[in-house]
C-alpha cells in the first residue's frame, strides 16, 4: 500500500480520535447553551449552585469508579456503601462531637467493602460484576436488618454544612471534590502507582512480566472506591438532610455512565478522572435540563439509558 | 487455605456442583421439617414451587444469555413493563386478554433482539447495553403508569392457584420449560452453538458457527421468558405494577451462578439453574417460617452468591 493511500485510510479515524478527545467538552457546552436558550431559569446563580451541590457527591463516587474501571473492573456496591454511610451518620447522637466517630465508622465500612471486593476479584477470580453485586446485596441486607427498615435520627450539623452550604456561592462539597480530583489525578499521572494502574488495566500480561503486583493495584482501586463512596454518602446525607435506606440510589449506574461518557474504557487502561468528571457534569446538566424544560421526570431515566449505550458505542474500538 | 480451596475445586468439578446444591436443598428441607411441623406439609411444598415460578422462568432465559458469555440486566424492567401492559391492555376484558398476551410476548422478544443487535453491531458489552435498555424500559413503564393498573378477567388467577396432577400449574409449566430447554441445549445444533460461542467466541466464529443467530436467539428467548414470568406474576397479584419486576434483574442471576453456570460463558446448564431457584425459594420460605424479616433474606442471598462464586472458580476471562 502506498503512503498516500495509507494516510487517506487513516483520515476518518483521526477525525474520530479528535472527536473522542474533545467531543465531551463540546457536548457539555452545547447542552448548556441549548438549555439556557430554552429555559432562562437554568442559568440563574441559584440553579447553578444547586447543580454543583448535586454534582459533587456523584463526582466523588466517579473518581473511585474510574480507578476501578481502569483496572478492568466495575463497582456496583458504591450506592449501597453510600446508603450505609448515611445510616451511620444518623446512628450516633447527631451532634458535632460525634462527627469524627461517624466518619471513622463509615470509612471503615467503605474500605472493608472495597477490600472484600478486591480480594474476591483477585484471589478468587470472581468477575467484578458478580463480586460487587454480592457485597452490594450483603450490605443492603445488613443495613435493613440494622435499621429495621426505618432509619431515624439526625445528621451531625457539620455534615449538613459540608453537604448543602456554600462559601460565597461555592459549595463546600465541590471544594472537597476538587481537592480529591487533584490528588488522585496527580497520583494517576505523575507517580509510578498511576503508571502501574494503567498498565495493569491496559495489558495485564505485560504488567505481570515487568513485575507489577497487579493484585495489589487492583485491590487498591476497589478499596479507594469503597472509601470515596463512604465519604460521598456522608456528604450526600448532609445534602438530603433526612436519611432513608436508599441514599445514593442509582449512583452505581450514574457513576458508570459518567465514566463511560468521559471516555474511560470498560476494557481497562484508558481514560482519566477529569474525563469521568466531565461525564458526571453532563449527567447532572441533562437531569436538570429535563426538569427545567418541563419534561416528565421519567425522561431522566430514559435519556440516561440512551446516553450510556450511545456513549459506549462512540468510544468503542474494534479489537479484532 | 490452599488445601481447602483445592478440595472445593475438586468437589465442584463437573457434576459435583449440582450435587452440592441438591445436597444443600435436602439439608435445608430436613432442617425445616425438624423445626416446624407445618413446613413439611404438601401445601407448603406446593407453595414453594408456586412462588418459585416467575423467578425460575426469568432465570431460565438468563442462563442461556450467560452461557453465551453475556448478561441481561434489562429483565427486571421488562417484567415490570410486560406486567403493566398485560393488565393495562386487558382491563378486565377476556377477548383483549389474548391481544395483551400476544403483545407482551412480542415486546419481550423484540427487546431481546434489540439487546442482541446493539451488542453485536455497536460492539458494546451486553452489560452496558442491557443496563441502558433496562433504564429505558423502566422509564417507559413509569410513563405508562405509576400505580397498579387494569385488571384481569375472572379465572385468570387459576394460572397461579390452579393444580395439575396435584401440582401448581406454574410449577408444571416451569419444569416442562426447563426440561425442554435442557434437551434443546444438548440435542439441537443451535443449543451446542450457544455453548461454543460462550466458550470461545473467536474460535466458534472461525469454525463458521452463526454467532449472530446464537445471540439473537439467546437474548430473544430471555426476553420472551421475562414476559412469560410477568404473566404468572400478574396471575398471582391480580394486576400489573410498575415496580413489580425491579428485583428480578439481580435475583435472576443468583440461581444461575449457584447452579454452576459461569459468568464467563460456555459452562453450566439450565438444570443447575432450576436447582438454584429451588434452593433460593426454599431458603426464603424457611426464613419466613423462622419469622425472620426479608432483610435477612438479602444478607443470606449476598452470602450465597459470595460462597457460590468462591466455590466455582472462574478460570477464564473476567466479564
Amino acid at each position: 500500500m502506498t503512503q498516500s493511500a495509507q494516510s487517506q485510510a487513516q483520515q476518518p479515524s483521526r477525525m474520530l480520535d479528535v472527536a473522542r478527545s474533545y467531543g465531551i467538552h463540546l457536548v457539555l457546552l452545547a447542552l448548556i447553551v441549548v438549555t439556557a436558550m430554552l429555559s432562562p431559569a437554568f442559568v440563574t446563580g441559584n440553579n447553578i449552585s444547586n447543580m454543583l451541590l448535586q454534582a459533587a457527591p456523584l463526582g466523588i463516587v466517579v473518581i473511585g469508579q474510574v480507578l476501578v474501571i481502569l483496572v478492568r473492573g466495575l463497582d456496583l456496591s458504591v450506592a449501597s456503601v453510600m446508603a450505609t454511610a448515611a445510616v451511620v451518620a444518623t446512628t450516633f447522637s447527631g451532634q458535632d462531637s460525634d462527627a469524627l466517630p461517624v466518619f471513622l465508622v463509615a470509612m471503615a465500612i467503605g474500605l472493608a467493602t472495597g477490600l472484600l471486593n478486591g480480594l474476591l476479584i483477585t484471589k478468587r477470580n470472581v468477575s467484578p460484576f458478580l463480586a460487587t453485586l454480592a457485597t452490594m446485596t450483603l450490605l443492603q441486607g445488613m443495613r435493613f436488618a440494622y435499621t429495621q427498615g426505618a432509619p431515624s435520627g439526625n445528621v451531625p450539623p457539620i455534615y449538613r454544612v459540608l453537604g448543602s452550604q456554600t462559601f460565597y456561592g461555592v459549595p463546600y462539597n465541590l471544594m472537597i471534590l476538587i481537592v480529591l480530583a487533584t490528588v488522585f489525578s496527580v497520583l494517576l499521572h505523575k507517580t509510578t502507582y498511576g503508571r502501574r494502574v494503567y498498565l495493569t488495566g491496559g495489558n495485564p500480561a505485560m504488567a505481570r512480566l515487568v513485575g507489577i503486583h497487579s493484585d495489589r493495584i487492583t485491590i487498591a482501586s476497589y478499596v479507594i472506591s469503597g472509601g470515596l463512596a463512604a465519604l460521598a454518602g456522608l456528604i450526600y446525607s448532609g445534602f438530603v438532610g433526612i436519611v432513608d435506606n436508599w441514599v445514593g440510589r442509582g449512583f452505581e449506574l450514574d457513576s458508570i455512565v459518567a465514566a463511560v461518557m468521559g471516555g474511560v474504557a470498560l476494557s481497562g487502561g484508558r481514560g482519566s478522572i477529569i474525563g469521568g468528571l466531565f461525564g458526571a457534569a453532563i449527567l447532572v446538566v441533562v437531569f436538570n435540563a429535563v426538569l427545567m424544560i418541563g419534561f416528565p421526570i421519567e425522561f431522566q431515566i430514559i435519556i440516561k439509558g440512551f446516553v450510556i449505550i450511545v456513549a459506549a458505542a462512540f468510544y468503542v474500538r474494534k479489537t479484532i | 487455605m490452599t488445601t481447602v480451596a483445592s478440595t472445593f475445586t475438586f468437589l465442584t468439578k463437573r457434576r459435583g456442583g449440582l450435587l452440592t446444591v441438591i445436597g444443600l436443598i435436602c439439608v435445608l428441607a430436613i432442617f425445616g421439617i425438624v423445626m416446624s411441623d407445618k413446613f413439611g406439609t404438601a401445601s407448603n411444598a406446593s407453595n414453594i414451587l408456586e412462588q418459585a415460578t416467575p423467578l425460575a422462568l426469568v432465570s431460565l432465559g438468563q442462563t442461556l444469555v450467560i452461557i453465551t458469555g453475556g448478561i441481561d440486566l434489562s429483565v427486571g424492567s421488562l417484567v415490570s413493563l410486560a406486567s403493566v401492559l398485560l393488565s393495562g391492555i386487558t382491563a378486565g376484558d377476556p377477548t383483549m386478554m389474548y391481544v395483551a398476551l400476544i403483545t407482551i410476548m412480542l415486546v419481550g422478544i423484540f427487546v431481546g433482539l434489540i439487546n442482541a443487535g446493539a451488542s453485536l453491531y455497536l460492539g458494546v458489552h451486553p452489560l452496558i447495553v442491557t443496563l441502558g435498555t433496562g433504564a429505558i424500559l423502566q422509564g417507559v413503564t413509569l410513563l405508562y403508569t405509576q400505580t397498579p393498573i387494569g385488571k384481569m378477567p375472572k379465572g385468570f388467577d387459576e394460572l397461579a392457584y390452579g393444580r395439575v396432577l396435584g401440582l401448581p400449574i406454574g410449577a408444571v409449566f416451569t419444569i416442562a420449560a426447563f426440561v425442554l430447554t435442557a434437551v434443546f441445549m444438548r440435542k439441537v445444533p443451535l443449543g451446542r452453538y450457544i455453548y461454543a460461542t460462550g466458550d470461545d467466541a473467536l474460535g466458534a466464529q472461525l469454525m463458521g458457527l452463526p454467532r449472530t443467530k446464537v445471540l439473537f436467539f439467546a437474548y430473544g428467548f430471555c426476553g420472551l421468558m421475562a414476559s412469560v414470568a410477568a404473566i404468572f406474576l400478574v396471575a398471582r397479584l391480580g394486576a400489573g405494577q410498575p415496580y413489580t419486576g425491579q428485583n428480578f434483574t439481580l435475583t435472576s442471576i443468583t440461581p444461575v451462578v449457584v447452579g454452576g453456570t459461569l459468568l464467563s460463558g460456555g459452562r453450566g446448564g439450565v438444570m443447575g439453574t432450576l436447582m438454584g431457584v429451588y434452593l433460593v425459594s426454599l431458603l426464603n420460605n424457611l426464613l419466613n417460617f423462622m419469622s425472620l424479616s426479608t432483610h435477612y433474606q438479602l444478607i443470606i442471598q449476598g452470602l450465597i452468591v459470595i460462597i457460590a462464586v468462591s466455590v466455582y472458580v472462574e478460570n477464564k476471562k473476567r466479564v
